[in-house]
């Protein structure tokens, strides 16, 4: 069983550059016990997370827009194509990211709409909800599109680094590897019943909570904080006479999986994501 | 001019797509630039296309809407700022979406026309000889050759990303040209004004437009195999010895890459078939495997 755990495709996601350094720091202290192979690629694009970038400085590319990449491209494509001839023959790809620049979210897993082995592997991944969803256009051009079975791991805030969502994403890999049988259960710096059971949901039970006004939100919530239809999220503040222009309000029960953290918005900015969960 | 969308902004000030109509009835054409708020030729090239219109009786109806992305426009950056989204990555659009699918959505809507074009500049680092790019064969080959312009790029497939506008029009079944020309975050006069040629060229042709323009001259009606790229092997700094527009032969010396300091030649690029550059490295700062030009087959 080769396992491969990617982080850093883009500049802005020093969560997940943590998160790989700390994987590999536990799989050190048990390297003689494993049984296969763990490829930890810590920081794909260095040089936009230099800058704290998204993009690939100088050429202005999202290298996750860029998959699978050219043998004989400029950098960020052969980059692309390095790495998925460096990702093949891999039994499962893990992507970790941290989360959107402008947002705080709940750790989640996402995998491929209708891929129910990814799915089931990723309710081991310490994580509060898997999210099986449908691809979108830009899909082809994303690492994770060119390895069927792949897991992405997101949570944290937007180029930050988040007490303690680090260590649990790092305790989710390690527990899934723990599943998988390439790590012993003496590997675990947890107890096995301390990771989280989360739900498994589709498209259908996300929904995005979208401004219709121009302004500051100011955000009632915070991830993973239990919803209910008319539970407030936050309101929207006109920046000048500092007037509410717009209270928004959920309308499912559910759980808040992200909350915008970056307050300018024009009308239709997405302000926040909940997902309707049984556990509500 | 007329207002056809609006998205107010936080800080007062709202964003607004304009859309200047001229004429009236059938065939109608739609304009687009500035999509990328960081290509400016076509925003110019329609501002000549307006004076001309302005002073002319038309059969049909043009609609010209000449910055797409005024914010980017304002700031200087290619894409939406806020977020920076690719609004020509967010076609179709949703009008419940966010900003950039509303925008998407709302030009959409704006541009129902009979014959549809987008104009862009190239990016920041390269040049391009105007140029239609349209698929291999089709009514759209006809308009593009009717535009006049010095290159006709007929490519496989290329309905282009269906998240793009040229390729939404062609969802929708119409006519849709994508035409490129000159630099990217600069004004050149000389690609500006011969796209402003060809659009209007294009509306004579279709019978909007009574008054003939000046005739516009193809260089190169090409496609991909015959066109050479030519790549940098190293990265260094990029001198060129040709420009866009100039004829070449074999082995004629496009241009060299040399060291940044001290000015030593690294590596010398030189044309490997007889044509007409039609794409040339603008900003000489190269890295390695970077496009250097495009020299394509020509006409005699």
């Amino acid at each position: 069983m080769r396992v491969a755990v990617v982080a850093g495709v883009r500049g802005d996601t020093p969560e997940g550059v943590r998160v790989a350094h700390l994987v590999g720091h536990a799989l050190e202290a048990v390297h003689e016990s494993l049984s296969g192979t763990v490829d930890i690629y810590p920081c794909v694009n260095p040089l936009a997370a230099h800058r704290g970038s998204r993009h690939w400085p100088f050429f202005d590319q999202d290298l996750n827009r860029r998959f699978p990449g050219r043998g004989q491209g400029h950098a960020p494509d052969r980059v692309a194509w390095e790495l998925v001839r460096d990702l093949t023959g891999a039994d499962l790809v893990i992507e970790v990211r941290g989360a959107h620049p402008a947002f705080s979210e709940t750790a989640q897993a996402h995998v491929r709409f209708g891929d129910d082995e990814a799915a089931q592997r990723a309710l081991k991944t310490n994580v509060n909800i898997v999210w099986n969803r449908k691809p979108g256009p830009a899909a082809p051009s994303t690492l994770v599109y060119q390895f069927p079975g792949a897991i992405v791991l997101e949570g944290g805030r937007g180029n930050r680094l988040t007490e303690g969502v680090g260590v649990a994403l790092r305790d989710g890999i390690l527990n899934l590897l723990n599943h998988l049988k390439v790590v012993p259960d003496k590997g675990l710096p947890f107890h096995w019943a301390a990771v989280t059971r989360p739900e498994i949901v589709t498209d259908a039970q996300v929904f995005r909570v979208r401004s219709d006004e121009g302004g500051l939100f100011l955000p009632d919530l915070t991830p993973w904080d239990p919803v209910e239809p008319g539970t407030r999220i936050g309101q929207i503040i006109d920046p000048i006479d500092g007037r509410i222009r717009q209270e928004l309000v959920a309308k499912v029960a559910g759980r808040l999986v992200a909350v915008r953290e970056q307050p300018v918005v024009f009308p239709g900015n997405m302000v926040a994501r909940l997902v309707e969960v049984s556990g509500g | 001019m007329a207002e056809v969308f609006g998205l107010e902004a936080p800080y007062r000030g709202a964003y607004r797509l304009e859309r200047l109509s001229f004429g009236s009835g059938s065939p109608s054409v739609a304009v687009v630039s500035g999509l990328h708020g960081n290509e400016l030729n076509g925003i110019h090239s329609l501002n000549v296309v307006a004076g001309t219109l302005k002073m002319a009786r038309l059969r049909g109806t043009v609609h010209l809407l000449p910055v797409v992305n005024s914010f980017g426009l304002e700031y200087g950056t290619k894409r939406w700022p806020f977020g920076d989204r690719d609004i020509n990555q967010a076609f179709p659009g949703d009008p419940e979406g966010s900003p950039v699918q509303r925008i998407a959505h709302a030009l959409l809507a704006a541009t129902d026309a009979d014959v549809c074009v987008d104009i862009h500049s190239a990016s920041p680092v390269l040049r391009e000889l105007p140029q239609v790019r349209v698929p291999l064969s089709g009514r759209e080959v006809e308009l593009a050759r009717a535009m006049g312009l010095p290159t006709v790029w007929r490519r496989a497939g290329d309905l282009l990303e269906a998240t793009g506008l040229v390729g939404a029009w062609r969802q929708q079944g119409r006519a849709a040209l994508h035409v490129v020309g000159g630099r990217g975050a600069t004004l050149d006069l000389g690609p500006a004004r011969t796209m402003a040629s060809g659009v209007l060229r294009l509306l004579h042709h279709l019978g909007i437009l009574s008054a003939q323009p000046p005739p516009g001259r193809c260089v190169a009606d090409t496609t991909r195999d015959r066109v050479s790229y030519h790549y940098s092997g190293l990265g260094g700094f990029w001198v060129p010895e040709v420009g866009i527009g100039d004829r070449v032969a074999p082995g004629h010396l496009l241009g060299s890459v040399t060291e940044v300091i001290g000015g030593g030649r690294l590596e010398e690029v030189r044309a490997d078939r007889a044509g007409v550059v039609i794409t040339m490295r603008a900003y000489p700062v190269i890295h390695a495997r970077e496009l250097l030009a495009r020299v394509s087959d020509a006409e005699p």
